[in-house]
């Protein structure tokens, strides 16, 4: 068995990957606030088009790290989507892009009814778009380390606690009592998310120390990394938590909420950057060169 | 209808590598990147186990495996990847978006980026006869038009040492079904699940 570190994807597609989760999160969470929080209209119509605009920027890496840019119009000629996680990627991205602006339309005209079901839908292809994420790297056999159900879950409850940090910033800018409540909520969700982050983390590693030489390798390459264990796991997960934590007991402290949340997002971007590198191919004896 | 395959005798590769140029030059792949490693459609490594005095010493061939149930296929967006009649893994280069998924997927280090200055090398090359016009991934295809005029590939048709044997694992009477009917030939690492059908006598 050769073991090689792949080469094929690094900086360009984990951008893709955060930018990715980070807009559809957004986009989702946002939706969320203004029709559960009552956060209002505009919030509603801003959040949703940040969100996409975040997913935008997202993609314009993926184009970057085509062989040749210019073909990128063939990403929409989905044939695979029976079975190709790009191709079902670009449905689910499309939705977002289709329901978030139908969405905004309707909170900007009014029309509740329509609004709302526009808002799920927008919400169900936001989320959809964050595990997607981790689907992608998922399907790849030989890659043992990405080829787990753990993936998706890791990157999903990531770009998640991504999004939440994103919305804290903004809604510790606002004044209002809804904005108040708003941030409460996404505060305690996104300790939540983080104590899972930590968890599946944790059984993650636990399961790569348990073998398969490929994934022994790429844990061992994460462990000894510690753009991984200081970066990630303690600035970008344990400190944020206990920031977080001490933020909704003392009420007033909004601004140690706001420096856990660029830690997340700090922390979620290496993630991304740190599992795409740690990939280890697996191949037979003979054929790696 | 047929069922391609290839049966790679390790024992009789003297490590010439005349595959790989006759392959290159046919295929017109990127013989210019000045390695024995990266841009090939087939690739002969020489593998060097165990400790000295006990140092044994081989080559390798690969090629593409022409997969049953190829990962490269199943992660293409676009269906640019595709399986042929005969059981032939080809790229449709004008449906290749050329993201590198199947790069990633394939695990046995088939595939590679056929670029935009390989092109212009290719033309450099070979001028009006030049075969790539758009930048794609690229892999072996059997010799796909070879085969079409009732030629076998050109890895196997210049191998000095019979180390490459083509043929149609559908017929019985051929000497690849013979060798993997009787369990001589062996695919490599058969518990991925990918049905390869090159198969290897080691
Ligand atoms: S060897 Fe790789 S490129 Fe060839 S069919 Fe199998 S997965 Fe696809
Ligand atoms: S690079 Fe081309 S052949 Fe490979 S997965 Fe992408 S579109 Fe398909």
């Amino acid at each position: 068995m050769d073991l090689v570190q792949q080469q094929i994807w690094g900086w360009n597609i984990a951008t893709y990957l955060f930018f990715g989760g980070l807009g559809g999160a957004t986009l989702a969470l946002g939706i969320l606030g203004e029709l559960r929080f009552k956060m209002g209209k505009w919030f509603g119509i801003l959040t949703s088009l940040l969100g996409l605009a975040i997913l935008s920027f997202g993609l314009i890496w993926l184009v970057i790290d085509l062989i040749n840019p210019m073909r990128f119009l063939l990403a929409f000629w989905i044939a695979g989507f029976g079975h190709s996680w790009i191709a079902r990627g670009m449905v689910v991205i499309n939705g977002a892009y289709i329901f978030g602006v139908l969405y905004a339309i309707a909170a900007f005209l009014e029309k509740d009814t329509f609004k709302k079901w526009m808002g799920y839908i927008a919400m169900f292809c936001g989320f959809g778009v964050t595990t997607y994420t981790g689907l992608l790297l998922n399907a790849n056999v030989a890659i043992p380390f990405w080829h787990t159900p753990a993936l998706p879950i890791l990157f999903t409850v990531s770009a998640l606690s991504t999004g939440c940090a994103l919305l804290m910033l903004i809604l510790a800018a606002m004044k209002s009592h809804e904005a108040e409540h708003f941030f409460h909520f996404v505060e305690g969700f996104d300790i939540l998310l983080i104590s899972l982050e930590l968890l599946v983390i944790f059984a993650y590693l636990d399961f790569a120390r348990l073998g398969n030489a490929a994934v022994m390798k790429s844990a061992h390459m994460l462990m000894a990394n510690p753009l991984f264990t200081i970066g990630f796991v303690v600035l970008g997960l344990i400190t944020p938590l206990i920031l977080e934590a001490f933020a909704s007991v003392k009420h007033s402290a909004k601004s140690l909420a706001g420096v856990a949340s660029v830690l997340v997002l700090i922390g979620g971007f290496l993630l991304r950057y740190l599992i795409v590198w740690s990939g280890v191919f697996q191949y037979p004896h003979g054929i790696a060169s | 209808m047929a069922r391609y395959g290839m049966v790679m005798n390790v024992h009789a590769c003297l490590g010439c590598r005349a595959c790989m140029a006759a392959c290159s030059q046919w295929n017109q792949t990127p013989f210019w990147a000045e390695d024995f490693k990266g841009k090939w459609r087939t690739r002969v490594t020489e593998i060097e186990e165990g400790k000295f005095p006990e140092v044994k010493r081989y080559f390798f061939p690969t090629i593409c495996m022409h997969c049953e149930n190829p990962p490269c296929a199943s992660v293409c967006p676009t269906e640019a990847t595709y399986i042929n009649k005969d059981g032939i893994v080809l790229i449709d280069y004008d449906l290749c978006l050329g993201c590198g998924y199947c790069i990633e997927a394939c695990p046995y280090d088939a595939r590679y980026e056929y670029e935009l200055e390989d092109l212009k090398k290719d033309e450099f090359y070979f001028g009006e006869d030049a075969r790539h016009h758009q930048a794609h991934v690229d892999k072996c295809t059997f010799c796909v038009d070879r085969l079409e005029e009732g030629i076998e590939p050109s890895c196997s048709a210049t191998c000095v040492g019979h180390a490459r044997i083509f043929g149609d694992l559908d017929d019985p009477n051929s000497e690849v079904a013979k060798l993997v009917n009787t369990g001589k030939a062996k695919p490599l690492g058969p518990y991925m699940g990918t049905k390869p059908k090159v198969y290897y006598i080691k």
